[in-house]
């Protein structure tokens, strides 16, 4: 395991760990709901999410976990969820983007009453 | 697909493969499974994106790995386990080194890309059209029959009669099955819409010869008025409806006939357009002996072949007169015969193949030219890392592992060209079947299957060996004396290789050039030739009126005749007529004629018949030479026929034609009198010669000459635009009535010489891009001639020598090159010049103009791309390049 880079997290990897704070999911359904999560802005690729998965892996934030398989063709598939870890990047990436979020409304006039 | 998938997977890093590969193959999956729930578009849409993904990915993971895993396992492979490592290790490296240079990497992808491209495209079309085997039971046992008859008045090669029809199948033990097949345009009804389409109305054992059947229902019984209709107008028409079939509508001769059957959607024959089929069966008792010009085809029997079947059809052939009767001048000519049997495939697709080849070898050459410029830059990249290379060499490295580095790259580059040059061709080839002319068979099956993705990964095999092998060995023997310090040995040795590859650009260049410049200069003889009326401001249209008051012939000619008037009275428009066939748009029938002083069915010969009224020939700016042209009353007393000079020669040669007897096999026995002669015309053909030709009046009491939706033409400097208002007067006069076949003239004209257009565009395309290749690899060439000279163009300078001196010097430099090339290519042009005659048309393979203006076009370019680099030469600061190193 080794601590992610300075600059924090990109969106992809924001979008993945948010897909996988509820239930465990597998490859395709990361996509789907990542893909429905961010209205159709993020699509991942097959390429490219597992590229995602990896690095997450390599943080620490995302572990394999069992899932619960309906059956399906082919060889089980390996499911993925957060780690305790994965949690508090979720949490303080998400605090920081609310942050964020927050003053660019007060800045264009249309701050929350 | 999932293949293409398997192979980007594989180019990702082992590690991060061996970990994620099948869950990425999985995913990959899912995500076509759930695009193709929405259509083909966005199937091949989601494929593409997919792949150009899954390439990044494999890029960007060798670039920065996001995986190290265990590699520990890995590492303690032996033998063919240790080179793929080794190689893999290259093939990253090479990646890397690749991204750091992306002026190099970008060049060499896209010119490549674009070349592979244009390959798989090009190949799709060939592939398809000339080698897939037709949708037919044994397609190799299929025989086209016809016959030829020397000595006779009979064209060189001519269908069969009925009689030798019905002989060849019923006694020719060599045919296992044979029936006739057409094909032509007619009418068909059904409430909502009416147009004229193609139809057939074959033997019905033509479906037996074949060996097909139907999607929907089944074979039509031909004493019944039934039909069947293809897959595509059952989908345009009837929406997929199976409900169709049982329907009956109008169609063919207005008889009400019932669909039965819907065909599959790979068969159309005897061309993919055919739309309905009317089967019939000949009954011998009303055949005519020597009414040739029937489309046969056969089945040949188990163990005959095309040649062991001439014998016994011969022999048939020669029996037909002491069983049929028949004239003298038929058993002459029965007697003769020569039966010609020859592959169906050959017969269907004969004129396709010399413009597809023509193209293959095209962009074939496109290709090689891309090669070599490919070539060259890796060339001139070894080139930069001599001093290491010989380092390297110096300290014991062996060849092979001086090699693959290069040769890494190469591989590198032409995989991903390759992968782009199938995206490309994903997304060309539907624009290249809507681009080529219509008629050729299959062509709508054209698709990237799996033999395009083999081919261009063929190609790119051959590419990434010529681009990468051949200046990869060079640079592996690298001059040790380059590491004396400050040596740059011999620039002439070294570009040595360079000049060749360029020779050969040029060349090829040249080769296309001539071949582009020959076609362009066909497709002006073609728009050139005068069809013998007039194309500008005349416009066309059909439209088949259903009136309760049009039930008998004076009220069609009434119709016809008042809405000429309507017509005539229309703002701009000059003259309007009628006309059976309108030239461009269709074909005119065959007749056998017969003239007053020889009535004998004997002394008959072969011309062809339409029937006319208006001001046809007015219109049309058909010339009268003799007599006069139809008047509004022929239309209506049946008696008079216009006559063209070439048929008033054949029969009447000398003399004036005016009012002799004439009759023809279109209205048997009914004898016409001759009022005028017609200048000659072509009917379709714009490289045919003139066909003798006889014009009947429309006379609408006679329901053999009467055409209830014939062609209009509108003689008008409206004819662009004039459609809505026409339009407008047809919904007028006839309100349920459809207009159709609404052109212009120069549309139609358009149309039939579209296939010398298409053909054209695409070599002049094939030769520019090979223009600019040859030109940008000369430019780079003298290019790193005078970087790799500076010092010493800089010493000339110092010493007093002039700009236009030095320019001189490198501009020499590079016309020697080109001046080899254009010899070789000029060479390599006239020998292959023959090979496009079939594709010329009023232009000699050997042109000398053409040669001239190509040789002219390829020498300018050369010395614009050689000037570039001078004037950098004679710009060059000698105390700079002296001081350089």
């Amino acid at each position: 395991m080794s601590p992610p880079p300075e600059g924090g997290l990109k969106p992809l990897d924001y979008h993945v760990l948010l897909a996988l704070a509820g239930e465990p999911l597998y490859g395709y359904a990361i996509t789907e709901a990542v893909e429905a999560e961010s209205s159709g802005a993020v699509v991942p690729g097959a390429g490219t999410l597992y590229r995602v998965l990896a690095r997450l892996v390599t943080w620490g934030f995302v572990e394999e976990r069992n899932g619960e398989d309906e059956a399906h063709p082919g060889r089980p598939r390996r499911w993925y969820g957060l780690t305790r870890e994965g949690r508090r990047a979720l949490a303080d990436e998400s605090r920081r983007l609310g942050e964020v979020a927050e003053l660019a409304m007060r800045r264009l006039g249309m701050g929350r009453p | 697909m999932n293949r293409l998938v398997a192979f980007l997977i594989a180019l990702h890093p082992a590690r991060f493969r061996e970990r994620f590969g099948d869950e990425m193959a999985e995913h990959a999956r899912d995500d076509l499974e759930r695009a193709r729930a929405s259509g083909t578009a966005a199937t091949l849409a989601r494929a593409a994106t997919l792949a150009m993904g899954l390439m990044g990915s494999a890029i960007a993971e060798h670039a920065s790995p996001t995986w190290s895993g265990s590699h520990a396992t890995s590492i303690k492979r032996e033998g063919v386990g240790t080179m793929m490592m080794e190689w893999i290790r290259e093939l990253r490296l090479a990646i890397r080194s690749l991204v750091r240079s992306p002026g190099f990497a970008s060049a060499s992808i896209l010119t490549l890309a674009l070349a592979l491209g244009a390959n798989a495209a090009i190949f799709a079309v060939v592939d398809t059209v000339l080698f897939e085997p037709m949708p037919f039971e044994e397609p190799s046992e299929l025989v086209y029959l016809a016959a030829s008859s020397p000595g006779s008045d009979l064209p060189e090669e001519f269908g069969l009669g009925a009689e030798f029809y019905l002989d060849f199948r019923y006694e020719a033990s060599g045919l296992e099955e044979v029936a006739t097949f057409n094909w032509f345009t007619s009418t068909f009804r059904t409430p909502e819409r009416v147009e004229r389409i193609p139809m057939s109305t074959p033997d019905v054992a033509l479906f037996d010869v074949l060996g097909v059947e139907p999607l929907l229902g089944r074979i039509p019984d031909p004493e019944m008025d039934e039909a069947l209709i293809s897959f595509a107008m059952w989908t345009t028409w009837f929406g997929q409806d199976p409900g169709v079939v049982g329907q009956a509508y109008p169609m063919l001769d207005g008889t009400t006939r019932e669909i039965v059957g819907v065909m599959k959607e790979d068969f159309g024959f005897p061309d993919d357009r055919v739309m309905v089929w009317v089967p019939t069966t000949f009954d011998p008792a009303e055949v005519t002996p020597g009414n040739f010009g029937l489309n046969v085809i056969g089945r040949l029997a188990e163990g005959s072949d095309a040649e062991s079947v001439l014998p016994e059809l011969q022999a048939i052939a020669r029996r037909a007169p002491e069983k049929w009767g028949g004239s003298a001048r038929y058993a002459e000519i029965a007697e003769n015969v020569i039966p010609i049997v020859r592959p169906l495939e050959e017969a269907l697709v004969g004129e396709a193949r010399a413009p597809l080849w023509l193209l293959m070898s095209a962009v074939g050459g496109v290709l090689l030219i891309a090669c070599a410029n490919i070539a060259n830059l890796f060339a001139v990249r070894a080139e930069g890392r001599g001093r290491d290379l010989a380092v390297r060499r110096a300290i014991g490295a062996d060849r092979r592992h001086l090699i693959r580095p290069q040769l890494a790259e190469s591989v590198v580059i032409v995989g991903v060209s390759a992968v782009a040059a199938l995206a490309l061709a994903w997304f060309t080839i539907p624009a290249l079947i809507a681009a080529v002319p219509d008629g050729l068979p299959r062509i709508t099956r054209v698709s990237l299957d799996g033999r395009v993705v083999a081919f261009t990964a063929f190609t790119s095999v051959l590419a990434g060996l010529a681009c990468g092998l051949v200046p990869a060995v060079r640079a592996s023997r690298p001059n040790l004396s380059r590491l004396r310090d400050g040596s740059r040995g011999s620039t002439r040795r070294r570009t040595l290789g360079r000049d060749a590859l360029v020779v050969a650009q040029t060349a090829l260049a040249l080769v296309l050039l001539t071949g582009s410049g020959l076609l362009v200069r066909s497709f002006q003889a073609l728009y050139s030739v005068d069809p013998g009326y007039d194309v500008e401001n005349v416009f066309t249209f059909q439209f088949a009126a259903e009136e309760a008051h049009l039930v008998d012939g004076p009220s069609w000619a009434a119709f016809h005749l008042a809405t000429m008037d309507r017509i005539r009275a229309m703002p701009g428009v000059e003259s309007v007529g009628i006309i059976e066939n309108v030239p461009l748009d269709e074909s005119v029938r065959g007749v056998r004629v017969r003239t007053g002083e020889n009535p004998d069915a004997e002394s008959s010969v072969l011309g062809q018949a339409t029937l006319a009224a208006g001001d046809y020939f007015e219109t049309m700016g058909i010339d009268l030479v003799a007599g006069r042209g139809f008047t509004d009353r022929d239309a209506i007393e049946p008696g008079n026929v216009v006559v063209s000079t070439a048929l008033a020669q054949m029969l009447w040669p000398g003399e004036d034609p005016v009012g002799r007897q004439i009759e023809s096999t279109a209205l048997p026995d009914m004898w016409h009198t001759v009022i005028g002669v017609a200048d000659d015309i072509l009917q379709y053909d714009m490289r045919g010669e003139p066909e003798p030709l006889m014009y009947y009046p429309i006379v609408f009491e006679n329901p053999q000459a009467t055409v209830t939706s014939p062609g209009y033409v509108v003689k008008t400097e409206r004819a662009a635009t004039i459609a809505p208002d026409i339009r407008a007067l047809v919904r007028e006069i006839a309100p349920s009535a459809p207009m159709y076949r609404v052109y212009t003239m120069k549309g139609l004209l358009d149309r039939v010489n579209a296939p010398i257009t298409f053909t054209m565009i695409a070599l002049v395309a094939a030769a520019g891009m090979s223009l600019l290749l040859g030109a940008i690899g000369l430019f780079g060439v003298l290019s790193y001639v005078v970087s790799q000279r500076s010092r010493e163009i800089g010493v000339r300078i110092a010493l007093g020598a002039q700009t236009a001196g030095v320019q001189r010097m490198v501009v020499w430099e590079g016309a020697k090159v080109v001046a080899v090339g254009v010899a070789i290519g000029m060479t390599g042009a006239l020998a292959t010049a023959g090979l496009i005659e079939g594709v010329l048309f009023g232009v000699r393979p050997l042109d000398p103009a053409t040669f001239a203006a190509a040789t002219m076009v390829m020498l300018s370019v050369g010395l614009l791309a050689s000037w570039l680099p001078a004037r950098r030469a004679s710009s060059i600061d000698p105390i700079v390049s002296m001081r350089a190193d």
